[in-house]
């Protein structure tokens, strides 16, 4: 039984189709990538998921139920932090807006003081959003999408923004919380090591008008390790087989 | 401190100018003389009851210019049908110099409080309508989405994202509603001939005690310097988050 599933997903901006037919399944408690060359709508399949942009035809079922607007099961991870944290609030009252308004501002805060420190940043709730590192910035953002304990996380390239140091970290913290918190995830993003390095299966966008043209099984043993699992040959004939389809040409 | 320098040696040369006899004393008395008028008048006290009307004035058309324009605003910027319904109304009465209507109000107001205060508000509600506006659908989508994603329903958006985004462009148009403010809050008191900076004004001018006019206008020149200057303090704390305020 899928957790999340995307049925002949179609969208259209005006005479512009972005999305033909795309289907997807994920799996409760999977790591899905979904791999895609750039401006192929990996986010707006992604946004399509999250209930925050109508697909044009076909459904969208979250946990069961058909979703046309934001679920309570899942919650969007944005790509620019600096865009979706709140620059006014500092950082435990961003983390307080996952609950705030179903739990009122005391109970919220003291959520968002544990989830802070999951992430690493106990002690830093009173610093302000532009007094971090991008790197810890986006763990706000991630702070924020636990404390709403959903079932499920939406991450739209949340790892891209940051240099490529901070990306193994919050790779590892990512890890560590899925692991632990058993949650099911969809991740886009346009680095095929990423996809391999955290997923369970991965699945390719074809360019626009967009679908998923092919599912790979990242049969990798877990628990992963930045280096020896990225020299694993598996992980390198898979890496050359999602290359390889990514680069071809549209048409070729 | 260049620009003190500059205000001392204009007061010098007004000061010489009159006494050389090239300004009649009788249109501008020796700034010397104003000066004496003017602690005269701080010194006995009766500068309080006018000061406090005119503040009052200004304080309430301010307050409740502020809050319509504001609640207008964020109203025609979130809902586009409320926009289009109120656009067209505002855009015609919007570059009416708000002075023009005092007579009109006065008609239907009488010459009162009721009067002076709405002819404030109405002077300070367009440029914050305007600007707030502006602001409200400048708010940047990914934050919207990040308040919908966690499940707030539109009154927690708006008032949680959508008012804090909008404040720098809520707070600027208040700036200027300021000046225009007290421009109008003077006028009304001189149209409706009762009480206030403004009537005292007028009132001193009329009967040649023009001494004593220009020390109230030394007093509606500092009431508009403070004015300002706490408004600007209070903008730089409401936007300590800004890039230009951070330490």
């Amino acid at each position: 039984m899928d957790f999340l599933s995307l049925d002949n997903i179609e969208k259209s901006f005006g005479a512009a189709a972005v999305m033909r037919g795309a289907t997807l399944g994920v799996r409760e408690g999977e790591f899905m990538a979904v791999l895609g060359p750039s401006g192929c709508g990996k986010s707006t399949l992604l946004q399509i998921a999250a209930g925050l942009m109508p697909p044009s035809a076909g459904s969208v079922r979250i946990a069961g139920r058909a979703i046309t607007r934001p679920p309570p099961e899942a919650v969007y991870v944005f790509q620019q932090y600096t865009r979706s944290l709140l620059p006014w609030r500092n950082v435990r009252d961003n983390v307080a807006f996952a609950t705030e308004h179903r739990l009122g501002r005391h109970r919220a805060r003291t959520i968002a003081e544990d989830t802070l420190a999951q992430v690493g940043l106990a002690g830093f709730g009173d610093h302000f959003p532009w007094q971090l590192s991008g790197g810890m910035q986006q763990r706000v953002a991630i702070a924020r999408a636990l404390a709403a304990e959903p079932a499920m996380l939406l991450l739209d390239e949340p790892f891209s923004a940051v240099d490529a140091l901070t990306r193994l970290d919050l790779h590892a913290l990512f890890l560590d919380i899925w692991t632990r918190r058993k949650l099911t995830v969809m991740l886009v993003t346009h680095d095929v090591d990423e996809a391999i390095y955290l997923a369970d299966r991965i699945a390719l966008l074809t360019h626009r008008p967009s679908s998923i043209s092919d599912i790979f099984e990242v049969d990798l043993p877990r628990p992963r390790d930045p280096i020896a699992t990225r020299a694993l040959p598996r992980f390198l004939e898979l890496r050359r087989t999602l290359l390889e389809k990514l680069l071809a040409r549209p048409d070729a | 401190m260049p620009g003190v320098a500059l205000l001392a040696l204009m007061l010098f040369a007004l000061e010489w100018a009159v006494e050389a006899r090239l300004i009649r004393r009788a249109l501008l008395p020796p700034p010397s003389v104003i000066g004496a008028a003017l602690w005269d008048l701080l010194a006995s006290g009766d500068f309080a009851a006018p000061l406090l009307a005119t503040l009052w004035l200004v304080f309430a058309g301010f307050a409740i210019g502020s809050a319509l324009g504001i609640a207008a605003g964020v109203a025609m910027g979130w809902w586009t049908g409320v926009h289009r319904l109120l656009e067209p109304l505002v855009e015609l009465l919007r570059p009416i110099p708000k002075a023009a209507l005092v007579p009109a109000l006065m008609l239907f107001l009488g010459i009162g409080e009721a009067m002076k205060i709405t002819s404030v508000a109405l002077a300070v509600f367009f440029p914050v309508l305007v600007n707030t506006l502006q602001g409200v659908r400048g708010v940047d989508r990914v934050m919207l989405d990040a308040g919908r994603t966690h499940g707030w329903g539109t009154a927690h958006v708006l008032r949680h994202i959508v008012l804090p985004a909008s404040l720098p462009f809520i707070l600027a148009g208040m700036r200027v509603a300021l000046g225009l403010a007290l421009v109008l809050a003077v006028l009304s008191e001189m149209l409706s001939g009762q009480g206030g900076l403004g009537f005292l004004i007028l009132d001193m001018q009329r009967s040649f005690q023009v001494r004593l006019m220009y020390a109230w206008l030394v007093i509606l020149a500092v009431v508009g310097l403070v004015l300002n200057t706490l408004f600007l303090i209070a903008e730089r704390r409401a936007l300590h988050w800004q890039p230009a305020n951070r330490p």
